[in-house]
């Protein structure tokens, strides 16, 4: 696809009235193994490329996308599109417009140590097959009646064009392994985990997650879990809940509000609206001094990275909550209009045939300065709640639910007995305004965000420091 | 018909006659347009129309797939011609079965609504429709989604077997404000059926109006009556597990469950039903060619089958259900077997209990022992005695899955078709009274 081509699209939408156009050329690569108890099923390919355009035109904001890539085709998705926009025209009461921006121009690209191609297919096998073996060699007295996983190797590429001056060029390489067990006791039931890991770069990656080793370690522990978990204790007590958990925590809580097209109302029939009101920012207090939480797509490696978002603006990062207090939006250029603010570049499309719309990138709690040992020393009796299942959170982001797989109690200021399935369950604010404590282990851990109509699933990652919550009660599953 | 799409599949899967032992071609055209509709009024329009080609290639029991949105063909040459490489470097599938012989097969009619193509180019007439219907029974804000497209899907298999369908599909869903209270209500259908799009802003706005008054409730076990939404929702999940992809792979209620087995309530029923040209989901054929049927995959409560394609028949014994995916089958359609009550009949049965008129965000713990929570949103009301008494806001269905379709207790007639953003798969649902359900809140 060339530029001018794409130039060609915008100029003419705009020579047919278009107050703004936007032309995307994206190019989505995937190749995805999948094993099922250490088998190969199957070999998978997929490439998504194709054109989505943006026109704002009769005060209708149209998207329009199209993998017919010859000109002759492409004026006519604006035709089309346009058209589309002139009948609904009467149904728009509040016209739309963007702020004004500095738009980039350049390109940017996710270097990588190995190549996809430096592993041949059937040695990429060979690791992925001794996730399993590992796991039925690391435990003793529980069955593993299934392991299911799957390997993606995932290249994005995008050239963006607009009519106020933005020219992007992006390529970003990502990795991500999933891997689901289940384990089995004929007196104990089963227990089940998930396990991912996903970043930006190319197989360099597999060395410093050294899946395999980490797979045999959490094995053993899980077993423990399985066998000798008992209930978390009834009375309120501290909870500290893990980097794992802390960053789905702070993804649905504080990520998730804070998107500016939510809070407007966007969402409202599909992921819901937000707690978060326009005039909270700068003002409403969430949470206490611990309550700061950051947005930051610029993080070399992660598995949100973008240096430039789809409506060309420079990526950068971004306090969601500083010291509790409600800090910055997520904002895309619409609606850093309508809050009278500058765009911080959050606009991001799954595919050429999804609109750009808010998402978040990587999100995380700020860390301490402690150790874990000192998150827990004085601690009496408690919780440590190191891993997840299941989770929920409400429309509004204010009800939260994360159930605990991998958990213990803590005794004294130490670790002590696992603990089966712990709820944590409470609001935004109780979350917020409950840390007494953060350490100093900042992890991150990847997930595929979704949102929108059609819906759109991006990487992101979320994390955090382990965080200590002061007289929380906690519940049991079923 | 587009006979040109079969022709495009016939001639890539000549190409790959030489390569490949067995191979399927399927290509998907899309004509789609969805508006948005924001605080009453349009807010985005988007249209696409595009090509989406899938292949199935085999070599020597290897399985490979392709998938390709593009309308290069040279591009779905390539790369099958990259893939073979690997024929010679990895293992046979543990799922490989021949792709079936090719049977007859009835094709289904009427499943194209000429309207839905006026309507693409012109969705003004639906979306003044969908607010003024919702607008008019007194709410203050509209929000919503509707989507029209003409789907044309093509496939060519190696074991001889060429398909053509095009069809409509018209998906509409409103989320209603009034005061702090909130509804919402969807249809899906193959059909504009104005009828049912204009009933999807009256009962989003009932429900709006009905929890304007706010009521508590304390965490426990309660009677609850399951809007069409919300069954559609959780009844989706459990068509999922019946694929015996995830019986197979660990993500199931029924990896220890036999055929005959009691799974619900006798009073369960759930049928896969692709001959349904009522939803969009309908198709004379799946993946491999093979003719799709209605079938009870629960029978008033009793486990009658999984969901098959060649493959998983082949690993578990049994004959393809017509619900490939090559690799994982898939429900067509859900229809959920009604009963002989109301939805007014069942708040007189609930003496202290809740109507969940809509949820999402369902999440498991356990998938094998079916451990999950879902949260309700709009109005979630509280009843007392027979009466509806106040709406007590964003709470938590935390139960397991098997309990919930063992406690089913009423089903009524009417039954609402409805696909929106938590139910993706076509479904014909009613509403359902379930005993004894774990509701939580946070703690404090």
């Amino acid at each position: 696809m060339s530029e001018d081509l794409l130039n060609y699209v915008v100029d003419y939408a705009l020579s047919i009235g278009a107050k703004y156009a936007e032309a995307r050329y994206q190019i989505d690569e995937y190749f995805t193994l999948i094993l099922r108890n250490g088998e190969l099923i199957s070999v998978n390919k997929s490439v998504s490329e194709g054109v989505g355009i943006r026109i704002l035109h009769s005060n209708v904001l149209t998207f329009a996308a199209t993998n017919k890539l010859s000109r002759d085709e492409l004026i006519n998705t604006v035709k089309t599109a346009v058209g589309r926009a002139r009948a609904l025209s009467h149904l728009v009461k509040t016209p739309i417009s963007f702020s004004e921006e500095k738009l980039g121009r350049g390109s940017y690209e996710v270097k990588v140590a190995k190549d996809f191609n430096s592993l041949s297919v059937d040695e990429k096998l060979d690791i992925l097959s001794d996730l399993h073996r590992s796991t039925t060699t690391s435990v003793k007295e529980v069955s593993l009646p299934v392991t299911y996983c799957e390997y993606v190797e995932h290249v994005q590429r995008k050239m963006i064009v607009n009519s106020d001056g933005g020219y992007v060029i992006g390529n970003v390489p990502r990795l991500s392994i999933m891997f689901n067990l289940v384990m089995s006791s004929k007196q104990k039931g089963s227990l089940q985990r998930l396990m991912q890991w996903g970043a930006s770069g190319g197989l360099e990656l597999i060395d410093l997650w050294r899946p395999v080793q980490s797979v045999e370690d959490e094995v053993r522990r899980l077993e423990k879990v399985l066998l000798y978990g008992v209930e978390p204790p009834k009375e309120p007590v501290d909870v500290v809940v893990g980097s794992e958990v802390v960053g789905l925590m702070v993804h649905e809580s504080a990520g998730h509000p804070m998107e500016a097209d939510r809070i407007l109302g966007r969402e409202a029939a599909q992921a819901g609206e937000s707690f978060i009101k326009p005039e909270h920012v700068g003002k409403f207090k969430v949470g206490n001094e611990f309550a700061t939480v950051v947005e930051d797509p610029t993080i070399p490696g992660s598995f949100g990275y973008y240096e430039y978002d789809d409506e060309c603006v420079k990526a950068r990062a971004r306090y969601l909550y500083k010291n509790g207090v409600v800090c910055e939006p997520l904002h895309n250029r619409q609606t850093a209009k309508i809050f009278n603010t500058r765009s911080n570049g959050a606009s991001r499309s799954m595919d050429y045939s999804s609109e750009p719309i808010i998402r978040m990138s990587n999100t995380y709690l700020k860390p301490g300065g402690m150790s874990f040992e000192e998150l827990i020393e004085d601690i009496r009796l408690g919780v440590y709640i190191k891993s997840y299942m299941e989770w929920n959170i409400d429309d509004i982001r204010w009800n939260q639910r994360y159930v605990g797989l991998e958990s213990y109690l803590i005794v004294n200021g130490e670790l002590g007995q696992p603990i089966r399935n712990p709820v944590l369950e409470l609001t935004t604010a109780g979350f917020y305004n409950g840390i007494s404590g953060v350490d100093k282990n900042l992890a991150f851990y990847p997930g595929t965000c979704g949102k929108g109509d059609p819906s759109q699933g991006v990487p992101v990652w979320f994390g955090g420091p382990n965080v200590r919550l002061s007289n929380i009660r906690l519940g049991v599953t079923v | 018909m587009s006979y040109e799409l079969l022709s495009t599949c016939s001639a890539i899967a000549s190409k790959l006659a030489t390569k490949y032992d067995e191979f399927a071609v399927m290509i998907y055209e899309v004509n789609n347009v969805m508006s948005k509709i924001i605080n009453n009024q349009i807010a985005l329009n988007l249209s696409r129309n595009l090509y989406v080609i899938d292949l199935y290639l085999v070599r020597r029991k290897r399985i490979f797939t392709i998938e390709l949105s593009t309308s290069d063909l040279s591009q779905v040459i390539k790369l099958s011609d990259d893939i073979s490489n690997y024929v010679g470097l990895i293992k046979e599938s543990e799922l490989y079965s021949p792709l079936p012989e090719v049977k007859p097969v009835k094709p289904l009619s009427d499943i194209l609504d000429r309207n839905v193509e006026n309507y693409l180019n012109d969705p003004r007439q639906i979306c003044e429709l969908l607010i003024n219907s919702a607008i008019n029974e007194g709410v203050d804000r509209v929000a919503g989604t509707l989507s029209l497209s003409i789907i044309t899907k093509a496939l060519v298999g190696s074991n001889g077997f060429e398909g053509l369908e095009r069809g409509s599909e018209v998906t509409a869903y409103l989320r209603v404000f009034k005061d702090d209270s909130s509804g919402q209500w969807a249809y899906g259908g193959r059909s504009a059926d104005l009828r049912s799009l204009e009933e999807v802003g009256r009962k989003a706005a009932h429900y709006a109006l009905l929890g304007r008054k706010s009521a508590s409730i304390t965490p426990g076990r309660y009677d609850v009556i399951l809007s069409p939404l919300v069954v559609g929702n959780l009844f989706e999940l459990v068509a999922m597990m019946a694929s015996a992809f995830y019986v197979l792979s660990g993500f199931s209620i029924f990896m220890d469950v036999k055929q005959g087995d009691k799974v619900a309530s006798e009073l369960v029923t759930l049928i896969d039903s692709p001959r349904d040209i009522e939803l969009p989901g309908s198709t004379a054929f799946d993946d491999e060619g093979v003719e799709t049927y209605d079938k009870e995959v629960i029978s008033n409560g009793t486990l009658k089958t999984l969901l098959h394609n060649s493959k998983t028949a082949s690993k578990l014994g049994a004959i393809s259900t017509g619900n490939a995916g090559w690799i994982v089958p898939r429900a067509w359609n859900i229809v959920i077997g009604t009963g002989d009550s109301g939805e007014d009949e069942m708040i007189k049965e609930v003496k202290n209990g809740l109507l969940i008129s809509n949820n999402w965000y369902t999440r498991f713990q356990n998938y094998v022992e079916g451990t999950f929570s879902t949260v309700s949103r709009d109005a979630a009301l509280l009843i007392r005695n027979g009466e509806v008494v106040g709406n007590v806001g964003r709470v938590r269905i935390a139960d397991s899955l098997r309990r919930l379709l063992n406690n089913v207790r009423l089903i009524s007639r009417e039954y609402y078709s409805i696909k929106w953003w938590e139910v993706t798969v076509p479904t014909k649902a009613p509403y359902m009274l379930v005993s004894d359900i774990n509701i939580t809140r946070p703690f404090e």
